[in-house]
């Protein structure tokens, strides 16, 4: 890369409904939680700047609404992004098929741009659901497989930092 | 290769007889000359092969071309040499790199330029084209409660439209390459407006099915427009505060179309490094246009007045000037026919004004004309130094003050002559008479009309004295009651004459002279005169004489033509005693 370059990069974060989209991008971004669930309409954009290595970079975070049965999400949303966050609740095991769906789509619409797979809520392992074995397939490709949470701020640095790591890198 | 077995062939041919190898090789001449030379060249060159630099120059471009799409390599390699080969070539000719620079660089610097002069001269114009109408001062009231700038107060209220924001946004993937904002615009968070432009179009786009090309062309959030431009690879979005026109459209849209055409590759190859796009910025900026509504005709109320009571003073400050200006002419005038008064020059000094020259003790003081005219001391000062003014008004003047005439005298210049007229004592006219002469400017002082009133009063008591007689009976020259109270009076009139001789300096000579009838004999007679003259001079009450003299004589019989006095009595003719003063003739004359 060229020297004093400025990366923009688009990334979005995809899930099934309420497993914490929006509150792991609140985490990230403004570094706060909230136990108030407000579902997400459409889209919701934030902006972060970032440094990976030598080359600065903005984050472009595209919140997405959780696919549920009414709403099926929109390809075009996911269109030109770099990469994106994946997120199962660890507390839903439905949320994991979920995902599976909307894996198929990104890489549908944005071909094989890395991902992160996130488990999310680590913070309530007294009601796990998920057990590795049931994303066996959501992880194969993945950059990195997480456990973390929106409310106590487990791993969230991380999985943003890793994804844009390897979009520099792709 | 099929070319090393073709020199086989004289070899082989070599085996056929001596005689027939003459006729084969005119044959062989003869079918195969031209490729023979062919291949003799061919040899030739296989046997130098080396490249020839026409042949590398025939596949050079395309060498550079294929390699440099492979990978970045060949460019690379290339830098270090283009960067030293153009150090030097400046080192060398700097004037041919100016050459070629300076028909870019004039231009771009110019345009930069007027770019940052253009936002500024207009919000500098609109300031103060407003800054003096009502409407301003009622801004200017908004500008202070709200804490906005004045500007930005006439800005917003002037404003048809104005283009704040232009965002250049990468169609596929929505990020924002670049964002350019009007003068006193901040712009916040433009990578997320850009972005939900995007996922808008995107939303607009899929639930009403359109193409890809198509999309929303405009949004509208209260005061603010956004008109979005779609191109292939970028969207070009303009947020407007009022109402743009439709002009404003073609801006757009051509602004799109140059910078999709001079970063095509750059926008299809787009990996989110938006440094490259930083060039975009003035295309971008020539889309923050804005236009002001147009003043309204005429001036403004408040320019009327202030220009009516800017003529207003005018006129009473060139009234006053020019008063003023007669005031100081008169002044001027004033000063110059003044008598005793010598202007040699006025200088102006600041606000004063100094008058230089000369001034007779006795002229005016000039600071009374100075306030006669209404100035003080500020405003003019004199600088005079004395000198003595031989006009006769002043001749006059000093001998005046000299002089101190009493008021019974009068004087006058005639010619070259100080003239007193009228009466005096004694005792001034001599005075007169001593310091006259050396007052400056008198050369002769003439007193012929001057009356001494010493003098006078002297022959008025002379006549006087000499018309008093005292009588005597015949043959006697015993003094009765009645005689003695006549000589009482005429004692005084003596004793006045002793002083007033005092007083004028002069010595008369009084004769108590006794007179007999002629009858009888001369000698009684001459006898009986001296003692009725000493019997008189005895009986008078005399002081002690300080100047003049007295002295008894008998003139015997009278002689009436000459000595008896013109009051004489024809009875008493002879039997009596009369008075004569005599003084210095010449000397009396002299005086008068
Ligand atoms: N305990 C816990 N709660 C979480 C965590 N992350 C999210 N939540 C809660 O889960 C609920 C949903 O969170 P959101 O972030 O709104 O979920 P979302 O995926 O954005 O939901 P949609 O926008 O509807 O798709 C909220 O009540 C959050 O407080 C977490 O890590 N731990
Ligand atoms: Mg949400």
């Amino acid at each position: 890369m060229k020297e004093g370059a400025l990366i923009h990069k688009k990334i979005c974060m995809l899930g099934g409904f309420a497993v914490g989209k929006t509150s792991l991008v609140k985490r990230f971004v403004t570094g706060q939680f909230s136990e108030k669930y407000q579902t997400t309409i459409g889209v919701k954009i934030d902006q972060k700047s970032q440094k990976v290595d030598e080359t600065d970079m903005v984050l472009v975070l595209w919140d997405v609404y959780g696919e549920d049965d009414f709403q099926k999400v929109r390809a075009s949303y996911l269109q030109g992004s770099a990469g994106y966050l994946l997120v199962v609740d660890g507390t839903r095991k439905e949320t994991v098929d979920v995902a599976g769906q909307l894996k198929a789509l990104a890489i549908q619409t944005m071909g094989s741009v890395p991902y992160v797979l996130l488990i999310n809520k680590s913070d309530l392992r007294d009601s796990w659901q998920v057990e590795s074995k049931l994303y066996e397939d959501l992880a194969r490709n993945a950059c990195l497989v997480l456990e973390t949470s929106a409310k106590t701020g487990e791993g969230v640095e991380l999985a943003f930092a890793e994804l844009a790591k390897q979009m520099l890198k792709a | 290769m099929a070319l090393p077995s073709r020199p086989s062939l004289p070899k082989s041919s070599s085996e056929i007889s001596h005689e027939d190898s003459k006729g084969f090789s005119s044959l062989r001449r003869l079918l195969l000359a031209p490729e023979q030379t062919e291949l003799e060249r061919l040899k030739d060159r296989l046997e130098d092969f080396r490249l020839q630099p026409q042949d590398v120059g025939r596949v050079l471009p395309d060498a550079i071309r294929l390699r440099a799409q492979q990978d970045s390599r060949l460019l690379a390699s290339m830098i270090p040499i283009t960067q030293e080969a153009l150090s030097l070539s400046i080192k060398q000719s700097p004037q041919l790199i100016s050459d070629s620079i300076a028909p870019i660089l004039g231009p771009a610097i110019r345009k930069a330029i007027t770019r940052a002069m253009r936002g500024m001269v207009q919000s500098l114009n609109q300031t103060l084209e407003y800054s003096m109408s009502l409407k301003g001062l009622q801004w200017r009231w908004e500008a202070f409660r709200t804490g906005k700038s004045f500007a930005e107060v006439v800005l917003l209220h002037t404003l048809r439209f104005r283009v704040e924001q232009v965002f250049l946004i990468h169609k596929k993937t929505g990020l924002l390459l670049n964002h350019v904002v009007a003068e006193g615009i901040s712009g916040q968070g433009e990578e997320v407006i850009s972005g939900m432009l995007t996922a808008i179009q995107d939303f607009v786009r899929d639930s009403f099915g359109q193409k890809q090309d198509d999309g929303l062309e405009s949004l509208r959030i209260g005061d603010l427009t956004v008109w979005i431009e779609q191109g292939s690879g970028a969207i070009l979005a303009g947020v407007i505060r009022g109402a743009p026109p439709m002009e404003l459209r073609e801006v757009f849209q051509e602004t799109l179309e140059t910078v999709q055409a001079q970063f095509s590759e750059l926008l299809q190859s787009f990996k989110g490094d938006v440094t490259a796009f930083e060039e975009t910025r003035f295309p971008l900026e020539d889309c923050l246009q804005a236009q002001f509504e147009k003043k309204s005709q005429g001036l403004p109320l408040v320019f009327w007045i202030l220009l009516g009571l800017l003529l207003l003073g005018m006129g009473i400050w060139a009234v006053q000037a020019r008063s003023d200006q007669q005031r100081w002419a008169q002044l001027l005038e004033r000063v110059g026919r003044e008598p005793g008064l010598v202007v040699t020059s006025v200088q102006d000094q600041g606000s004063q004004s100094v008058f230089y020259g000369l001034r007779d003790p006795l002229a005016i003081n000039p600071n009374e004309i100075l306030s006669e005219f209404g100035y003080t001391s500020k405003q003019a000062i004199f600088r005079l130094n004395p000198f003595m003014d031989l006009t006769p008004e002043f001749i006059l003047k000093r001998a005046m003050l000299q002089l101190r005439p009493p008021s019974s005298v009068a004087m006058s210049w005639e010619g070259t002559n100080l003239v007193l007229t009228g009466e005096a004592p004694h005792s001034w006219i001599q005075q007169a008479q001593l310091i006259g002469p050396i007052i400056p400017g008198v050369t002769h002082i003439q007193m012929k009309q001057l009356v001494d009133t010493d003098l006078k009063q002297f022959e008025t008591l002379k006549a006087k004295l000499e018309g008093e007689t005292i009588s005597f009976e015949v043959g006697n020259s015993i003094l009765g009651e009645e005689q003695r109270s006549a000589l009482l009076s005429i004692s005084e009139t003596i004793n006045a004459i002793d002083q007033l001789a005092l007083l004028l300096g002069i010595a008369p000579h009084v004769q108590v002279q006794g007179f007999a009838s002629p009858e009888g004999r001369k000698e009684v007679n001459l006898h009986l005169s001296l003692l009725r003259a000493r019997g008189v001079l005895n009986e008078l009450a005399l002081g002690s004489f300080r100047a003049a003299s007295i002295e008894a004589v008998g003139m015997g019989p009278a002689f009436v033509d000459e000595a008896l006095p013109p009051n004489g009595i024809e009875d008493s003719r002879g039997r009596q005693v009369g008075f004569r003063v005599v003084v210095g003739e010449d000397r009396v004359s002299e005086r008068l």
